[in-house]
């Protein structure tokens, strides 16, 4: 059965919207609360800051462990565990009598839920949407500015009533509307009713052999396994366990790797301009208020920005070709980047924060689009994870080097230029090999409509052949459209 | 904006090589005036002895006709000059009169030098700092005005928050000015008791931290422990405060909120789930329906004997 792309669709949509929103904003809106903290507990500034890096480490590095409970238990459960973790850890950090405690509560056991939470709902958004995904992976990953910008004034609010304690509690329970979020994650697709389990086991085996790309022998095992599991259990060989859990063939996958490459090298240069913005623009005298105001200005344009990218990533010029559109926003926020030493005066520094919103918005867009297109919905699970795990080391080397560079130079402009020249070097490396691959995947195209069965009946096989003709510019991506027809028919045959 | 930056030769005193001097810049923009007025403060390199003074300038008139006014900020015991400066566009003015005040005193001993007129002062303790103005009387009236004053301590405008049970630390930092000691002060009524840590040392603790830095904890927090609390800071020729507000709250308070998002995020779950199994049901009918229907169309096909549906069921 083919997504609904729309519908229900547009609800979890909006479910993943809070979701990922909470995943992302929530360690920056903890910042407002260091301060205080800091002073309570009487440690330096350092000790506290990795509060927020040990969460955005286990958010991230959980990232597998999200995945493997996604494909056994699918979204739901885990996004509402995950929300209901959130709540118990910022609770019970509500009470700690210590920086160690915060550590475990914040750090690890809010960061695990947010883990929870983030993974499963960029996974459903690819099972309810196909034709229109660009534009609900746009519309999803816009919860992160949104929710950042309602959360730092939240925050403040809470932290001028409450206290750092109270605010703690009283986030504990907003976390736990990420359980709402997830309660609206119907399960779709496989093993959901009981009438049509048949049909739809020869369904999904059509569409996973076709869908993945070089997987093909380990597909198979997995339809017998379905069907006779109880029988073959011990028999099983580990690593295919592992794999019925992880897809770890994935690294055989040349988008994947390609993708991984392209992404972990991205990151190195990600995330410091805006950790460095305020303290930067401070640093050339202008007063705090104007410095946070940038970063407001970055987050509204970000907001827009991001669903107005997944509908271009969605019209018919783009989609086929949305790697390079994807390369492209990344070079294009490392230019930004490279520019910003000469940016003079606030004037300078406002136009930046506009095109850097503008690239940041556009890049994240198509984060989990890129990957989902070159993997296909049904290993997205999976790479999801992988990629999230491989990303973990290099989000969290991005800022310290850029803080060492800052502090070894005394100027701010080097570690524009090193974010900036690696983020367009990831850009052009990505756009070569997705060129690259584009032509691969034409070629193996060919040689598959070349080998047809020649049982196929005739009809079929002509009409096959009216569409590689029709189609033969798109991407990888139209194939499990037009795949997922052919096993549709199949079905319908079949029955 | 016009600045304008006046070079100022060193003090007069005995004996002063120029080598001996450097020139600091030093930025005046006090708050609610125009940004006209710069100074340049210049100290000589000999011992800090009665013949150090350091020179403090202000240039009349300012931007507006009113009078300017200049803070000058004193830790230790120092000797200052202040001067007022006339600029030299007027400085064909007739009948020029020119007083130094302290309050209502007159200062007698002014050192006048072409357009300039100065008072030395020797700050060895409280009682010299204050306000010292100089008033230039011709055609109109131009006046000065020089706060001598203690450093100033900085508290919290915003209230820290604190529950029954817990621990509150309070800080207060001296910026740029050491002081000698520390005090901390509790407001009981109208009266300010200070905070003695070696009596009650259960309940208070104060910890300096360095010397400009000083951190009072108070443990256990009642709800008797609400209110404004202020840290001291003693310097040599003064005291100076800084004000701090505590607010306890019991556990109550964001309880509430609390159970009510909780109560809001349970209802809105089980909607969903109730929403979800309703959908359901109203599908799993209208399914049946239709099954019903296929069944029947299926009966009035084989009635007729279509031979193509049954080949098409036939073929995979």
């Amino acid at each position: 059965p083919s997504p609904p792309d729309g519908g229900w669709g547009w609800v979890v949509v909006f479910g993943a919207f809070v979701s990922i929103g909470f995943a992302y904003a929530f360690p920056k809106g903890l910042a407002i609360f260091f301060k205080e903290i800091q002073d309570f507990f009487g440690t330096s500034y350092s000790e506290i800051a990795w509060v927020s890096s040990i969460m955005l480490a286990t958010t991230y590095g959980a990232g597998p462990i999200s995945s493997i409970l996604v494909n056994r238990y699918g979204s739901r459960p885990v996004v509402m565990f995950g929300g209901l973790l959130c709540g118990i850890g910022m609770v019970s950090a509500a009470f700690c009598t210590s920086i160690l405690q915060l550590y475990i509560c914040v750090g690890f056991i809010t960061g695990f839920g947010l883990a929870l939470n983030l993974q499963p709902s960029v996974i459903i958004i690819g099972k309810y949407f196909l034709k229109r995904r660009p534009v609900a992976n746009g519309l999803a990953m816009a919860g992160s500015p949104v929710m950042l910008c309602t959360l730092a004034p939240l925050n403040q609010f809470l932290f001028d009533n409450f206290g750092w304690r109270g605010s703690f509690l009283i986030l504990g329970a907003i976390l736990l509307n990420c359980c709402v979020a997830g309660a609206l994650f119907r399960p779709i697709g496989a093993a959901t009713t009981s009438v049509k389990t048949q049909a739809t086991k020869e369904g999904k085996a059509t569409l996973k052999e076709e869908v993945s790309k070089d997987a093909m022998e380990i597909s198979s095992p997995m339809n017998i396994h379905t069907e006779t599991k109880t029988e073959e259990e011990g028999e099983r060989d580990c690593c295919e366990k592992i794999n019925q859990y992880l897809d770890f063939s994935l690294f055989k996958h040349r988008g994947f790797l390609i993708y991984l490459i392209g992404n972990v090298l991205m990151f190195l240069g990600f995330f410091a301009p805006i950790v460095f913005l305020a303290p930067y623009a401070k640093h050339i005298g202008i007063d705090e208020y104007s410095a946070a105001f940038l970063l407001s200005i970055l987050a509204i344009v970000d907001m827009i920005a991001r669903p107005t990218t997944g509908i271009i990533a969605n019209s018919k010029w783009v989609r086929p070709r949305i790697q390079y559109f994807f390369s492209f926003s990344i070079a294009f926020n490392g230019t930004c980047h490279l520019l910003c030493p000469l940016a003079s005066g606030y004037t300078g520094l406002v136009v930046y924060s506009v095109f850097f919103g503008l690239a940041f918005g556009m890049v994240c867009a198509m984060l989990f689009e890129t990957l989902m297109d070159l993997v296909g919905a049904a290993r997205f699970t999976s790479a999801v994870g992988l990629v999230t795990i491989a990303e973990c080391c290099t989000i969290l080397l991005g800022p310290p080097i850029g803080g060492t560079l800052i502090d070894t130079f005394g100027d701010y402009k080097y570690m524009f230029i090193k974010c900036g020249a690696v983020m367009v070097l990831a850009g052009t490396f990505l756009f070569i090999m997705n060129y690259y691959n584009y032509r691969m995947l034409a070629k193996e195209k060919e040689r598959k409509a070349k080998e047809e069965d020649p049982k196929s009946v005739r009809t079929e096989n002509e009409g096959r052949n009216d569409w590689n003709k029709e189609t033969a510019e798109d991407g990888p991506e139209l194939e499990p459209l037009r795949e997922e027809q052919e096993g549709l028919k199949k079905e319908v045959n079949g029955t | 904006s016009e600045s304008v930056i006046t070079a100022q030769t060193v003090n007069r005193q005995t004996q002063r090589s120029p080598s001996d001097h450097w020139v600091l810049e030093h930025d005046v923009s006090t708050p609610g005036l125009g940004p006209t007025t710069q100074e340049l403060k210049q100290a000589t390199k000999e011992n800090v002895s009665n013949r150090t003074f350091v020179e403090y300038v202000v240039l009349l008139p300012g931007v507006s006709r009113t009078s300017i006014e200049k803070n000058i900020t004193l830790d230790s015991a120092t000797g200052i000059e202040l001067s007022c400066r006339l600029d030299h566009k007027y400085s064909n003015l007739k009948n020029l009169q020119v007083t130094w005040k302290r309050g209502n005193e007159t200062i007698r001993h002014i050192n006048k030098t072409e357009n300039s007129w100065s008072i030395q002062l020797r700050i060895l303790d409280n009682s010299s700092l204050g306000s010292y103005s100089c008033t230039l009387k011709s055609e109109e009236e131009l006046s000065a005005v020089f706060n001598l004053q203690v450093p100033k301590i900085e508290g919290k405008e915003k209230p820290i928050v604190s529950y029954e049970g817990d621990t509150a630390v309070m800080i207060c930092k001296s910026f740029g000015y050491t002081p000698i000691a520390w005090t901390w002060y509790m407001t009981n009524g109208s009266e300010q008791i200070a905070i003695n840590d070696s009596l009650l040392a259960d309940k208070y603790a104060i910890n300096t931290v360095s010397a400009n830095v000083t951190h009072l904890k108070i443990l256990k927090l009642t709800k008797e422990d609400d209110g404004v609390y202020w840290c001291e800071a003693a310097f040599e020729l003064g005291k100076s405060k800084g004000k701090l507000t505590l607010k306890v709250l019991s556990f109550m308070v964001p309880l509430k909120p609390f159970l009510a998002i909780v109560a809001e995020a349970v209802i809105l779950v089980t909607l969903v789930f109730l929403y979800e199994i309703y959908s359901k049901r109203k599908e799993k009918c209208a399914e049946e329906e239709k099954e019903f229907d296929q069944a029947e169309q299926l009966k009035s096909e084989e009635s007729n004997g279509l031979e193509n549906s049954s080949a098409r069921h036939r073929k995979i």
